[in-house]
């Protein structure tokens, strides 16, 4: 489904993210852990094509992407929740997700989902974006990423900003997405959550994959519970 | 009193139609195009000269739209496009600069090979009684087109996908592009229409006075300042402000004499900016 390949990306001619490769099957959920500054947004915004990569090459569903621009990448079918969220503040929750299934009209099947999994933005479709709370806006960012019907759903930080109680409802919504069979890549601070979820993992330390494995493996791996799980 | 009110409200929605071309452009992309009023003019004149070369007078508006349309397409797809490369500042300057070039370019083209050209469209009929006052046929035209456009525009920009489209560009670029949303196919498109429709307010002007080749200063000027009123990027407050200022402009032309209306209008923006800085309806986050 994706295959990043000795990715390399950064801003100012500086690379944040060094030659990274790594791979998602289709219907894996895959966590990219890693602490503050390690890269992951870097490494995101450079598959999704908002910061074109300095080498390396990603080929999503069977074709090439590297070097495309954003908006023919999402309508590729590979949609980027990203961490600060870039909603449309003044736009109505209803309209933010509209603007999720562009070019097309939603369709109202989608729209259902998207409300069953996420109810509180069914009572709230018609109030101002900018006006929900944060963890509302989150629900919000992933919503509209899934009004595309995508094929992969690359998360940022879904948990950033939210309460314990929040996180752990967020990722109970993406498990549920997964039993839908939709594959995900998620990276993460909070890495417990992400590793109940995930299949396999990746952990990304100063712009490097230092490791990689089953979530199982990476949870019994000593370095990662001591630099992550808070175990001694 | 009940007349110059009606006169001011169909002369402020063509202020609105000139207002929200400026007002989209700057919100999408950061150019201030001071070649508004003389695109609007452009178009004018093409009418103008397509209508004494004896084209029927609907052909003639048709392929003036189109011109003016085209032209702003055709900006946007090459000067503009070194423009958009650059961030923040720079970019603001260098888009001002450009298109301040050219407005020269159009009106001095336009004065040098047309200089006694003017537009004036003549609406037969009698005068119709609208609220007590008889209201001439050509204004009553001008109004309709202005509030038909209107209208078109809200649901343009509330109810189609590529209405919500541009107004997501405007409010977050990045969160557009991952909604797969073209920005340049945006932009060029805003620019192509904000041309068409300030050709349109220019040949509706035309219905009532005659609006000559070198009108273009003051329609770049009159849309500035409804498009910093309304507050820049904003579509209703483009049209909040074009009423109010066009009411504000035919009752101090009225009461106190038409030399003196830009100076109040010029008043009316400078007590606006300094109370709402923003603008009426203005994002207030950039």
């Amino acid at each position: 489904m994706l295959e990043v390949v000795e990715l390399s990306a950064g801003y100012l001619g500086e690379n944040i993210v060094h030659e990274v490769s790594f791979s998602v099957a289709e219907r894996e959920v895959v966590a990219l852990i890693g602490s503050n500054g390690a890269g992951k947004t870097t490494l995101f915004r450079a598959i999704c094509g908002l910061l074109p990569p300095s080498r390396g090459t990603v080929v999503f569903d069977g074709g090439r992407i590297t070097g495309r621009r954003a908006h023919a990448i999402a309508r590729r079918g590979l949609a980027y929740v990203p961490a600060d969220r870039h909603l449309f503040p003044d736009m109505a929750v209803s309209e933010n997700l509209d603007l999720g299934a562009y070019p097309h009209r939603p369709a109202r099947e989608r729209r259902q989902l998207v409300f069953d999994l996420f109810p509180r933005l069914a009572e709230r479709s018609r109030q101002a974006a900018g006006t929900l709370s944060g963890g509302e806006q989150q629900m919000l960012t992933v919503g509209r990423a899934l009004m595309a019907n995508p094929r992969l759903l690359l998360l940022d930080e879904p948990t950033t900003g939210l309460s314990p109680r929040l996180a752990a409802e967020a990722y109970a919504a993406l498990g549920a997405l997964r039993n839908h069979g939709l594959t995900i890549l998620v990276a993460e601070q909070q890495v417990p959550l992400a590793l109940q979820l995930a299949d396999r993992g990746y952990v990304l330390e100063d712009g490097r994959i230092q490791l990689d494995g089953t979530a199982a493996e990476l949870g019994q791996n000593p370095d990662v519970q001591r630099a992550y799980l808070g175990i001694a | 009193m009940k007349a110059v009110v009606l006169d001011g409200l169909v002369l402020g929605l063509q202020f609105g139609l000139l207002g929200v071309g400026l007002t989209l452009v700057y919100g999408l992309g950061g150019v201030l195009n001071l070649a508004h009023g003389q695109l609007a003019v452009l178009g004018a004149m093409v009418v103008a000269l397509r209508m004494d070369a004896g084209s029927p007078a609907v052909l003639a508006v048709l392929t003036g739209l189109a011109a003016a349309g085209a032209v702003g397409l055709l900006l946007d797809r090459t000067l503009l496009q070194a423009v958009y490369r650059r961030r923040g500042e720079s970019r603001v300057l260098l888009g001002l600069l450009l298109m301040l070039g050219v407005a020269f370019m159009i009106e001095g083209f336009l004065v040098w090979r047309y200089p006694i050209e003017s537009l004036r469209l003549r609406i037969g009929g009698d005068p119709v009684d609208i609220l007590g006052v008889g209201m001439r046929t050509g204004s009553l035209l001008a109004s309709a087109i202005a509030v038909g456009t209107g209208a078109a525009l809200v649901v343009f920009f509330r109810l189609t996908p590529l209405g919500k489209a541009v107004r997501s560009v405007i409010q977050n670029e990045e969160g557009a592009q991952l909604c797969g949303v073209n920005p340049a196919m945006v932009r060029t498109l805003v620019l192509a229409l904000s041309g068409v429709l300030a050709a349109l307010v220019a040949i509706t002007r035309s219905m009532t006075s005659p609006v000559p080749v070198d009108a273009g200063i003051d329609l770049t000027i009159l849309a500035l300042i409804v498009a910093v009123v309304g507050g820049l990027g904003s579509v209703s407050g483009a049209f909040l402000a074009g009423v109010l200022l066009g009411i504000v402009n035919t009752v101090s032309a009225h009461y106190i004499g038409t030399y003196v209306t830009t100076i109040v209008l010029l008043g009316a923006a400078a007590v606006t900016i300094v109370l709402r800085p923003s603008g009426l309806l203005g994002m207030g986050r950039e």
